[in-house]
């Protein structure tokens, strides 16, 4: 497998839901100089600002989306002493309880697994142009933001 | 012509169309992309102003001095689903 082709299996945007067993497995096959993995996983919540939520849909903009979230695995190799790091985020109509995105840090040792982990979710929730519309009793909200 | 992508609640404002068809002449900007989206749509003029929605050209977000021309990928961006987009402009 080219690396092009390896980069693009360790950031991705995807309709279907991932094993976070199969991923882990994907970054720990990196490096054998692995000793800490740090994971992020987003899943659905059926409770969002004071109101139930049925479902939700994440639209993305593909092609910018992808690149965004190239950017963030790229900024992190560089910033962080970290050896691999993975993003994938679904769209499409999520039920609750489903996985919505997943960050893994491999590094070295576990301090910088877990700050680059935060350091990427965070960003990505700042950069990445995927919008969230939940589908609740009352009816269908674009969300704005997300702490 | 260009064409403006929308997204999310924009594309809501403009009754569901997934992308805009804007008659846009030589060495325009930014500027005149927002004009013309706030004579069709105002509403969506407005939050463009209130810089609630960003334009992004060729999938970067852009400012009103950026140049477009034919064939540059054109897209009007509502708030990311988990982030503030104020101060990321620059």
């Amino acid at each position: 497998m080219s690396m092009a082709e390896q980069s693009d299996l360790l950031v991705r945007v995807q309709r279907e839901d991932f094993s976070v067993d199969a991923e882990i497995n994907r970054v720990r096959s990196r490096s054998k100089r692995i000793g800490g993995i740090s994971i992020f996983l987003g899943t659905a919540r059926d409770h969002s600002k004071g109101r139930d939520v049925d479902s939700i849909t994440f639209e993305h903009y593909e092609g910018m989306a992808q690149k965004k979230l190239r950017e963030i695995r790229e900024r992190a190799l560089k910033d962080f002493d970290i050896l691999e790091l993975l993003i994938v985020h679904r769209y499409g109509e999520i039920t609750i309880g489903e996985n919505i995105v997943l960050i893994i840090a491999g590094a070295e040792h576990r301090a910088e697994a877990f700050r680059a982990c935060k350091w990427a979710i965070d960003e990505l929730k700042q950069i990445t142009p995927i919008w969230k519309l939940e589908h609740t009793p009352s009816g269908e909200v674009w969300v704005e933001e997300h702490p | 012509m260009i064409t403006v992508k929308l997204f999310g609640m924009t594309k809501s404002l403009a009754d569901n169309q997934p992308n805009l068809t804007l008659a846009l002449g030589k060495n325009q900007s930014v500027k005149t992309v927002i004009e013309l989206v706030n004579k069709r749509y105002p509403k969506i003029g407005e939050l463009i102003h209130n810089k609630k929605i960003l334009v992004s050209v060729n999938q970067e977000i852009a400012h009103e001095d950026t140049k477009v021309q034919e064939g540059d990928e054109v897209a009007l961006l509502p708030p990311f689903a988990g982030g503030n987009l104020e101060g990321q402009v620059e």
